[in-house]
């Protein structure tokens, strides 16, 4: 994982590099809200073209920065997420939709 | 039966990741399509995650096992696997598998586990007794001719 922040902008972005599941979830979601409530941003870009695999739990740990984000005021932006994961986000959202 | 393996793994976070290298490696001698092969993988980290995070509640001294075979009928290959825990049990399996459901939703789980595996895979069947354990057992022909 790797992190830029810009200062005149207020953006963070961020670039996920690894596996995304329950395990890389836990030390993620500590570091990210780090950055996070550390930077204040007005905007925090999530970006996913270099994961390569992630299962539900990446589902849930993606929600939970999006519901950070929202708390403090940010705007969040999830970029470059490939087939797969927005396979497992559209999945999500149709099931959320039916339930 | 083209091949077959079986392997028991601690319940630790750890093997997660390793599970999905013996999936990959075990279908590699196939032509297996990569979205067929990603869709397997999330199917079996999908499970045994569930294992360690709710059938053992994280108790690594703790074993799951797994077990997977390939096999061909009518010249079409199917992937068959199986994932067992002898951990608490499922109370509610109708609840467990409603999609969205979790009952620790201050993990931020997304509750899509089940409804992952029973997308990803042609059948999941879900047997479990409460006290000791639970096994689900997947299946997906691939689309691809033995080569």
């Amino acid at each position: 994982m790797t992190y830029t922040y810009d200062d005149n902008r207020s953006k963070l972005s961020i670039v996920l590099d690894e596996e995304i599941d329950v395990n890389s979830c836990k030390t993620l979601r500590t570091i990210i809200d780090g950055y996070i409530m550390r930077y204040s941003p007005k905007v925090c870009e999530l970006d996913l073209e270099k994961v390569s695999f992630m299962d539900s739990s990446g589902i849930g740990f993606v929600l939970g920065r999006k519901n950070l984000a929202d708390m403090l005021n940010c705007k969040f932006n999830v970029v470059n997420a490939n087939s797969n994961v927005k396979k497992l986000m559209q999945l999500y959202d149709k099931a959320r939709r039916g339930a | 039966m083209l091949n077959e393996i079986y392997i028991k793994i601690k319940s630790c976070l750890d093997n997660i990741s390793l599970i999905r290298v013996v999936v990959a490696s075990f279908l590699s001698g196939t032509n297996i399509t990569l979205d067929e092969l990603q869709d397997i993988k999330t199917a079996v980290s999908e499970a045994v995650t569930n294992c360690i995070e709710h059938g053992y509640e994280n108790d690594e001294s703790k074993y799951i096992e797994v077990e997977m075979k390939l096999a061909e009928v009518d010249q079409m290959i199917y992937y068959w696997v199986k994932v067992v825990d002898k951990g608490i049990g499922i109370e509610d399996i109708e609840l467990a598998t409603t999609p969205t459901y979790t009952n620790k939703p201050e993990l931020e789980h997304a509750g899509m586990g089940f409804t992952i595996m029973e997308t990803f895979m042609d059948e999941v069947q879900i047997d479990s007794a409460v006290g000791e354990g639970t096994t689900v057992t997947m299946t997906k022909k691939l689309k691809t001719i033995k080569s």
